[in-house]
């Protein structure tokens, strides 16, 4: 037993930092797989004719990340809400919201709970739908995430003086 | 004689301290199941029995007073927005439709809403629909002829004792202006149950002050966009506007949502406090029993019950004060639950389901039962480990 104990100790700091060097990759690699997109992206995807671009079709049916202001315009338990670029509330810096090129239908997941503030971006995770449908309830939207997670981001994003700032994010 | 048995007569014989701690377990669990289902069916009942409108206008106040009166009855309401406001949205080419609504008095606490035929429209997006269980909706009469007819709510009809054709009024200054009853409301589980409805002309010839107003009052006007993506132009134009305010609903029910979260967490703490106390106290309960045993226990295992005999016996007992203790205290909370939502209801609350079953209940009774038998897992040992030639020993 005492034999082992040095060999042992070995063994095991590699299988942790292994198993951590693992979790990193996977993580690293969960990041990467869903592509996140901006409002920016949205709104030039955005055709004369009602239509949207292949670029932003291709998304459709794909879980994809959208960063945004949680507009409560459905029930209050949240199964449905809009996602904006700009807060509903608040002292009113932006421009308006100007319709369903702007914000984004989302259909939650069921029995989700978040404390829910207006004036924090959350980030938003679920099946893209891109292209005009017409909800009974709703009316018109031009860009839906189904059975979607919200979570609140967090970290944003620092820079230099200098550096040009990080666009569409 | 089975273990059971054993533990039965165990019980029986020291009836009052028994009957206590159960008492103990049932009140604690009374106020767990009591309290969880209170803030519960009270977030509920605000999501059941909130507006389909997306927006509610109102003059420049506190967003929270404005939902809590227009929609859900409660608090007072904010001061009067004009007609013209209301005529500006039905006008307006986002808005699918606007409902204008006055807050007025109450007949025996059930609140006057003077408001259009619209306000009971079924339509596509609307979860409920307004049907008339008795008689027919009020006339859309005229300022110049009011018809001072009243459509009262589910509840209001069953408190107040109303029927149809009866007439009414409450203090001595509205003798002049007696409601008819024209028709009573189906149930719909929300404030709409607590309220009584007439026309807005009705309304305002009631009113000393806006009789003589050219331009009439309202106290907030519901708006339903044609398209939901449209709610924040129309939110955003309203606010910054110097007269109005427009509120979701839904924001103002998150917020008080929030506060209630806190109040939740407050008491998640006191609950786990008065957890602990019960456990404590079948703790000392089984542990002052095994002790007083000891003799008794000796005898037992003398006679050639084994160890594991005498912890089963111990054990048992534990979880049988527990799981009587667990069932009264769900069958209590419930009561208890019963009351609260009464007491809520009357004073305008939304509505609770005080007799929902769910995942709660079992939860909660295999939970007790669980640290009842870790509770009395002490005793057990102590008992287990009860050295026969020490505790036979003459007293002397």
């Amino acid at each position: 037993m005492r034999r082992c104990r040095r060999p042992c100790g070995w063994r095991g700091a590699t299988g942790l930092a292994a198993a951590l060097a693992a979790l990193y990759v996977a993580t690293l690699a969960h990041g990467q797989e869903i592509p996140r997109l901006t409002f920016a992206q949205l709104g030039d995807a955005i055709r004369a004719n009602q239509t949207v671009t292949q670029e932003i079709k291709s998304y459709a049916g794909k879980e994809v990340e959208i960063h945004g202001f949680i507009i409560p315009a459905g029930p209050p338990d949240l199964s449905f809400f809009l996602l904006g670029r700009v807060s509903a509330v608040g002292n009113y810096c932006c421009e308006l919201p100007s319709g369903q090129d702007e914000t984004v239908y989302v259909y939650a997941a069921r029995g989700m709970t978040i404390r829910y503030d207006p004036l924090r971006v959350y980030k938003v995770r679920g099946a893209f739908e891109a292209g005009p449908v017409a909800d009974k309830a709703y009316g018109v939207s031009f860009f839906r995430l189904r059975n979607a997670r919200v979570e609140e981001a967090v970290g944003a994003r620092i820079f230099k003086l200098g550096d040009a700032p990080p666009t569409g994010r | 004689m089975t273990v059971l048995t054993v533990a039965w007569r165990y019980l029986q014989g020291r009836r009052v301290a028994s009957a206590l701690t159960v008492l103990s377990i049932a009140l604690g669990v009374s106020l767990v199941i009591a309290t969880t289902l209170l803030t519960g069916g009270l977030r509920a009942g605000f999501i059941e029995g909130t507006t389909d409108y997306g927006l509610v206008v109102g003059a420049k106040s506190s967003p929270t007073q404005l939902v809590l009166n227009v929609v859900f009855r409660m608090d007072t309401p904010t001061p009067n927005i004009s007609m013209d406001i209301y005529r500006d949205l039905k006008d307006d080419p986002l808005v699918e439709v606007a409902v204008p609504v006055a807050m007025g008095d109450a007949f025996q606490g059930f609140r006057y809403v003077a408001t259009t035929n619209t306000y009971f429209e079924a339509f596509p997006w609307r979860r409920r629909t307004v049907t008339v269980a008795a008689g027919r909706l009020f006339r859309e009469d005229s300022a110049a002829q009011p018809a001072y007819e009243a459509v009262l709510g589910a509840e209001a009809a069953r408190r107040t004792g109303l029927h149809v054709g009866d007439r009414f009024y409450e203090g001595e200054e509205m003798a002049a202006y007696p409601l008819t009853v024209v028709g009573v409301l189906s149930a719909t589980a929300s404030a709409d149950d607590r309220a009584i409805f007439f026309s807005l002309p009705s309304f305002w010839e009631m009113n000393e002050v806006s009789r003589g107003m050219d331009v009439k009052p309202l106290t907030a006007v519901l708006v339903r966009p044609k398209r939901i993506s449209d709610l924040p132009a129309l939110h955003r134009r309203l606010n910054v506007s110097a007269e109005t305010q427009a509120v979701f609903p839904s924001a103002v029910l998150l917020s008080v949502f929030n506060v209630l979260g806190i109040v939740e967490e407050g008491l998640a703490v006191i609950l786990a406090i008065v957890a602990i106390v019960v456990l404590l106290y079948l703790f000392v309960s089984m542990y002052s029993a095994t002790f007083e045993r000891r003799r008794e226990i000796a005898t037992m295992r003398a006679l050639g019950a084994r160890r594991a005999t005498i912890l089963s016996i111990v054990l048992l007992e534990s979880a049988a004060l527990a799981v009587v203790g667990g069932v009264a205290g769900i069958v209590g909370g419930h009561g208890a639950a019963y009351v609260g939502a009464g007491l809520l209801a009357a004073r305008g609350g939304p509505q609770t389901h005080p007799f929902a079953v769910g995942t709660l209940q079992p939860l909660t009774l295999v939970a007790v039962v669980v640290l009842g038998a870790l509770a009395g897992l002490l005793p057990a040992l102590l008992a287990y480990r009860t050295e026969v030639a020490e505790n036979l020993a003459p007293l002397s």
